[in-house]
């Protein structure tokens, strides 16, 4: 499409068009790390949550997001993988089971506000669970598994055909065809869905806010019974505050919130890098 | 699902030939290779089992709470009612204004960000070097990756303050700085879907365009767009479902006053900033304003529910489209 470069008006438009959209993404950024500035530190890291801006931090919430993502990720990813699994490897291409997946696959553009709803009803209410890690992290893997679902099923669908036909002429049976040759070759995609489902539940506030996370935990939760609290909560907590000094403390949350995802991506690159070494 | 028959080639997956008779082709029958062979099938079943299960129980919570709220408050008064006013002595439950207040920020959302997002993408495919193209496109993984409550805590703290320089009468909580704000996180859905709608508009149609003469802003505009507007649009709906279910951002930048207006600098209460704030987990089990979160929710989940069928048809329909261009 080169014959399109450097003509006319359009080109100046769409330029211009994608500069402010870079632009955007630069200011979001340089108002977290400016507004951050000065209150980020190791103190902060570690300390609870305070009445005073000046003495707030975010271990709990740090610890309750960690928690979280744990749970989530313990609980959506060998169902969701699993059921991929079933359904493209062994469920019979009927219209009962293609109307079930397709149930379970719309269910991942429902907002996630919605989830927090169910998951009010359903674990907090239902079992009893009240606003705990627990009922949060068994929220936030529904809201995963949809995705966690999804990509996996696209991911082992990618598999070339020819790679099991192979196997079942070797005389492999199904589940050594799953395990030695679809599995591995799917892997470093399904990695990738599952950093995806994850990362969206771990920035989630909007369920754990319906369930009822608190923002003023001042000890790390130690086990799924303890009060929910997380980072997106505590973050949309201090930016509710209107308090001088709290919107450096939000700012500062917000950034820790990023560096996590940031670290959760990293290291899903880590592992994509290794597990495709392994498949070649 | 499947009954309890013992594996068998027959029902592997299509595409797989039978296994050819004979046991020389296969390892030993060892008891241990059966049985996980079992158990893997076992299990991969019941996996499947709970995820449809969980599917099922979100539907189902959904349902029979609503339907105990509209036990209650009939359906007429729930759509025609201009109040909304859930724990007043004499409660209203009129979903107007909340429905408006998110098809408002929606709009909003979507004039900003539809524009913005289809020119950044006729950008990236038509006009970029592999450097800005780089660039540009890690400047939009990252928007996409930002959580909403932190989109929220900028749109409260330094957009709505950056608008008061222009109106100085802005209220704290204002729609416009929610629109803006919600435009921009849906921006990078909008420019990643329309650039794979414009590469999939097949290369002959430039080629084509060239040959007649045409110049390049006439072939964008007279060939290309319009042989990409289906995927454009299904792109658009799904930033649209997207801008609808956010919650944060508008909770935190437009504020938690359920009221009719059409003035953007006035906050306004979606109905996801009621759920999330009338909720905070402790809307006592059984009493009316606990359904009444239900009702909500499950009239977001239509709406999100029927813009993503639309964007699924348009998308569709672009596949087919695509077939019999080629």
């Amino acid at each position: 499409m080169k014959a399109f470069r450097h003509q006319g008006a359009i080109a100046g438009v769409c330029s211009l068009a994608a500069g402010v959209t870079l632009a955007a993404g630069m200011t979001l950024l340089a108002v977290l790390l400016v507004q951050a500035r000065g209150v980020l530190d190791f103190g902060f890291l570690l300390g609870a949550p305070s009445r005073f801006a000046a003495q707030a931090g975010v271990g709990p919430a740090l610890a309750g997001t960690l928690w979280l993502t744990l749970l989530t990720a313990a609980l959506a990813c060998p169902v969701g993988v699993g059921a991929a699994v079933y359904f493209e490897e062994y469920a019979p291409r009927t219209r009962a089971t293609r109307a079930i997946e397709s149930a379970i696959t719309t269910l991942a553009g429902v907002p996630p506000v919605v989830f927090g709803v169910a998951g009010l009803a359903l674990f907090a209410r239902g079992l009893g669970l009240g606003p705990t890690v627990l009922a949060g992290g068994l929220t936030l893997a529904m809201l995963a598994l949809p995705t966690v679902l999804a990509t996996s099923k696209e991911a082992i669908r990618q598999v070339p055909s020819g790679v099991r036909t192979a196997a079942y002429a070797l005389g492999a049976t199904r589940w050594e065809v799953i395990r030695r040759q679809v599995l591995p070759a799917a892997a470093p995609a399904i990695v990738t869905g599952v950093t995806l489902a994850l990362a969206r539940t771990a920035g989630a506030a909007a369920p754990l806010l319906v369930i009822g996370a608190a923002s003023f935990i001042n000890y790390a939760p130690g086990t799924p019974g303890d009060p929910l609290t997380a980072l997106p909560t505590q973050v949309f907590a201090w930016s509710a505050r209107s308090q001088p000094g709290f919107a450096a403390v939000a700012a500062s949350a917000a950034v820790v919130l990023l560096a996590l995802l940031l670290l959760l991506h990293l290291v899903s690159l880590a592992l994509r890098r290794r597990l495709s070494k392994a498949a070649r | 699902m499947a009954g309890e028959h013992p594996m068998t080639l027959s029902d592997a997956p299509q595409g797989v030939p039978e296994r050819p008779p004979g046991a020389a082709f296969r390892g030993p029958e060892t008891a241990s290779r059966s049985l996980q062979e079992r158990l893997a099938g076992h299990f991969f079943r019941l996996c499947a089992a709970l995820a449809a299960l969980a599917a099922a129980a979100v539907a189902v919570t959904l349902a029979s709470e609503t339907a105990l709220f509209f036990a209650q408050v009939s359906p007429v008064r729930f759509f025609t009612e201009l109040a909304w006013t859930p724990v007043a002595e004499e409660p209203r439950f009129g979903v107007l204004p909340l429905l408006a207040a998110t098809a408002q920020i929606t709009a909003g959302a979507a004039v900003v960000a539809f524009p913005l997002g289809l020119l950044t993408a006729i950008y990236l495919e038509y006009y970029s070097d592999p450097r800005a193209d780089g660039i540009l496109s890690a400047a939009l993984v990252v928007l996409a990756a930002i959580p909403t409550v932190v989109y929220g805590y900028v749109a409260l703290d330094f957009v709505t303050p950056a608008l008061r320089n222009i109106w100085p009468s802005i209220e704290a909580y204002n729609g416009i700085s929610a629109c803006l704000v919600v435009g921009i996180m849906i921006l990078p859905t909008v420019a990643l879907l329309s650039r794979s709608a414009l590469k999939a508009v097949p290369p002959s149609l430039v080629d084509a365009g060239l040959a007649l003469g045409a110049s390049p802003g006439r072939i964008l505009v007279r060939g290309i767009l319009p042989a990409a507007s289906r995927g454009i649009a299904a792109a658009l709906a799904l930033a649209v479902a997207r801008a609808a279910g956010e919650t944060m951002i508008v909770t935190l930048a437009a504020g938690n006053q359920a009221r009719l207006t059409w003035s953007p600098l006035e906050g306004l209460r979606t109905l996801t900033a009621y759920i999330a704030q009338a909720s905070m987990g402790d809307a006592p089990a059984g009493t009316l304003e606990y359904r009444a979160l239900f009702a909500v929710a499950t009239v977001l989940f239509a709406f999100t529910f029927a813009v993503h069928a639309l964007g699924g048809w348009l998308a569709g329909g672009r596949a087919r489209q695509g077939s019999v261009r080629q």
